[in-house]
């Protein structure tokens, strides 16, 4: 890795140099801007995730690492190259920024500089986003979408509310919403019996169990019950007592799922209506 | 998991959910089982479908060729052609989900009925014990001397419930009265809405890009006509000879292998109106119209060749007349270059050359718009010498892609101006890799949809087209061979441009 960076213009400048270093072979085709702000508990499950996306989806991407401690930014910028046929690479760009201080509090005038013009914004945060706090809104008043996991939420459903109040600002994924892709077709398929349902069991994390009672409650336009047994995947639901059939297929790793959702880029308005329903 | 529309319209749980487009359960009869195109083509896009679950739940296959042979030794067979030329890796549980749903049937014209009644039973034996309900995809990749036999017997014995499609393999007809002559056959015994004629180009990602091109970027469709487009050229060539196939090319030429088929619907693609959306006849709709307003181009504007002896590669290869199974003496075109016009409002006055062929200089597929100058280049001469027309170049293949050449200035003192390529590569912005043509068109025809099919008016609008030009071709004896295997072609196609005062692209 480069030596620390400790400015934006030198980023900048670092990137201009990579760029002109680059064989005259390499394309530099970006179909995005990826930022994700990693906590420094997040660092290591947050490069595992990004190991390979890029090659995936090729971007910008920018990871934050907001510090409490110091003053001023620490960056560092990589070039990596994909093979592809014809004997031709591809480029990418991954710039990891340590933020200190008032840089940590007012990131977005680190990122603006350095995003992709025209292309769209994909805003990664890990844990819990501080609602209402200047990073996080300074952070999606520069995104197009927001890419969360409720699953690393504390306390739900209570954030989710918090959450409900940033729809109409911006588009918003959760993974853990993804995480329930392959259960919601099944649940569907027991219509019309399942218009009928009281209660719901979800043996599977708090935020599976929490999304999948919000959404059949804002589909079916009811209240539902729900009954939560911990797990740290979904591995069973039952409407009223009775177990609902396991549906086909694996459940996808966590690159695969970031990787999906950095293809969407409108508004879910059934996961929107899934979350307030959950509150 | 495919759930049907109507139970999407009160189901509020299906909302918003990405249900699987799987069509819906069928039978696929294969109808020269033992030939090249099933092992190469058809059998790879169909574990390569299945691989991805694509392919319907409820699904098997029936193989018919003349050779005997065991359902077996029709697996067996099958499974080493996807090894070879598929483009995924061989998983043995995808293979045995399509193997178990395999059957092969010997047989041919002179077995008669018997051939029909035995796949007949073999389709229903798939209704109850694999639930196909009926649903039949017929696939023709045999010689045109048996559809006749193959079409009346499956019209015979067409299935009373479900749906039956019939995909046609090229070439369709011969010329304008055997395609006609063959629709009539057809639609004796299928709709059109049943017949889905493959021109596998269509079913290519970067031909359906050009769509989306054209189509989905308002920048091009201002300057995507005669006032600001100076010509077009579009490129067919490959390197390979014609890889024993000598009996069919024979009959066939460049003019009905390529230009007839593909290379027609490239420039109804590149010149048609756009459609009201992309339903099938929508698009069709368009097409036809661009190949109705072509008018038939004269003797001087058509060129023909036939590769004599050369190097492809850096290695010596033979001449046309010295492949096997080929005329010592033979008059076929390996090679078409044309200047067609479109007759209409957006294109008239601008020429659109063409040039297909076998054995030339490299393998490409282009499309290039080559724009009008800027009116009036505020340089000197000298500083512009390096600077050519804007010219849009898509990329069929390989290289899927588009780039646009543009002058840009040449760093340093003064001003000299120099053309430069902005490149967008396919595969380098969409990291999967690119499908098959055929395993798009197998999964539209399941789900019946038409819209990368040819439609019988676009084949009989084409045939008319070719007819015109080989009608005045059999009035001269050109002197073949006359280019040698790894050049461009005959000196008349670069004779062609150069007499408008262009030439053909660079490479």
């Amino acid at each position: 890795m480069a030596t620390a960076l400790d400015t934006v213009s030198a980023i900048e400048r670092k990137l201009a140099a990579l760029r002109l270093a680059d064989e005259g072979s390499r394309l530099r085709t970006n179909v995005m801007t990826h930022i994700a702000w990693v906590p420094e508990e997040w660092v290591e499950a947050a490069e595992d995730v990004l190991a390979g996306l890029a090659e995936r989806h090729p971007s910008r991407t920018i990871v934050l690492f907001p510090q409490s401690a110091g003053a001023g930014l620490e960056g560092k910028v990589e070039s990596e190259s994909f093979p592809m046929s014809e004997g031709l690479t591809i480029c990418t760009d991954t710039i990891r920024i340590r933020l200190h201080g008032t840089s940590a509090e007012h990131p977005a005038s680190v990122v603006e500089p350095l995003l992709v013009p025209d292309l769209p914004v994909f805003l990664r945060w890990r844990g819990v986003p501080p609602f209402g706090e200047s990073a996080f809104d300074e952070l999606i008043g520069v995104a197009d979408r927001l890419i969360v996991d409720s699953t690393e939420w504390p306390g739900l459903p209570k954030p989710y509310a918090r959450m409900a109040e940033i729809f109409d600002r911006l588009a918003v994924s959760d993974i853990a919403w993804a995480r329930t892709s392959r259960w919601r077709p099944m649940l569907a398929s027991l219509w019309p019996a399942i218009a009928k349902v009281e209660r719901i069991k979800v043996t599977g994390t708090e935020a599976q169990a929490q999304l999948l009672a919000g959404w059949l409650r804002s589909r079916l336009d009811r209240s539902i019950g729900l009954e939560h047994e911990p797990s740290n995947k979904l591995v069973g639901v039952e409407l009223d007592g009775e177990p609902a059939p396991f549906p086909p297929g694996d459940p996808p790793i966590p690159a695969d799922l970031l990787s999906d959702e950095l293809d969407k880029l409108s508004r879910d308005p059934v996961y929107e209506a899934a979350v307030i329903a959950a509150v | 998991m495919a759930l049907a529309e109507d139970q999407r319209i009160e189901n509020p749980l299906l909302e918003g959910l990405q249900l699987s487009r799987r069509p819906e359960p069928c039978a696929m009869v294969i109808f020269g089982a033992s030939g090249d195109l099933t092992k190469r083509k058809l059998f790879p896009a169909l574990y390569s479908l299945a691989y991805r679950q694509l392919l319907p739940e409820k699904f098997g296959i029936v193989g018919v060729a003349r050779t005997e042979e065991s359902d077996d030794g029709f697996r067996e067979r099958m499974k080493a052609a996807v090894q070879e030329f598929g483009r995924d890796d061989f998983r043995d549980d995808v293979w045995e989900w399509l193997a178990d749903g395999m059957h092969y049937v010997a047989g041919t014209a002179e077995d008669g009925d018997d051939v029909f009644v035995h796949i007949d039973e073999t389709l229903t034996d798939f209704d109850r014990d694999r639930g196909t309900s009926g649903n039949r995809v017929y696939y023709l990749a045999v010689p045109p001397p048996a559809f006749e036999t193959i079409v009346k017997g499956i019209g015979k014995h067409r299935s009373k419930q479900g749906w039956t499609r019939l995909i046609v393999e090229k070439p369709f007809g011969h010329d304008l009265q055997s395609a006609q002559e063959l629709n009539t056959l057809l639609h004796k015994h299928f709709d059109e809405n049943e017949i889905f004629r493959i021109d596998h180009y269509l079913g290519k990602e970067t031909v359906q890009n050009m769509l989306a091109l054209r189509f989905a970027n308002g920048i091009f469709e201002p300057i995507w006509n005669r006032q600001f487009v100076d010509h077009i050229q579009i490129t067919v060539a490959e390197t390979i000879g014609i890889e024993g196939r000598a009996d069919y090319y024979e009959h066939a030429g460049a003019i009905r292998d390529i230009f007839q088929n593909h290379l027609l619907q490239l420039i109804a693609l590149t010149a048609m109106e756009p459609p009201i959306d992309f339903a099938a006849d929508s698009v069709r709709n368009e097409k036809v119209k661009v190949l109705k307003s072509m008018h038939t181009p004269g003797p001087k504007h058509v060129v023909r060749g036939q590769y004599g002896l050369g190097y492809i590669e850096g290695q010596e290869v033979p001449g046309y007349r010295e492949e096997q199974g080929v005329d010592p003496s033979s008059m076929t075109e390996t090679f078409i270059a044309a200047k067609l016009f479109v007759d209409n409002w957006r294109w008239a006055d601008t020429p659109i050359y063409i040039r297909a062929g076998k054995r030339l200089a490299r393998r490409e597929t282009t499309i290039a718009i080559q724009f009008k100058g800027a009116p009036h280049p505020p340089f000197e001469e000298a500083a512009a010498e390096g600077l050519r027309p804007n010219v849009l170049l898509i990329h069929i293949q390989p290289d899927e892609g588009v780039s646009l050449a543009i002058g840009a200035k040449v760093p340093g003192q003064g001003l000299q101006i120099r053309t430069v390529h902005m490149d967008f590569l396919y595969g380098g912005a969409f990291r999967t890799d690119l499908p098959e043509a055929y395993e798009r068109l197998l999964i539209d025809c399941m789900r019946g949809d038409a819209s990368l099919f040819t439609r019988e008016d676009e084949v009989i609008e084409q045939w008319q087209l070719v007819d015109a030009i080989v009608a005045f071709w059999r009035r001269d004896r050109p002197s073949f061979p006359n280019y040698a295997a790894g050049t461009w072609g005959p000196p008349s196609s670069d004779e062609l441009l150069r007499r408008d005062g262009r030439s053909w692209r660079r490479h």
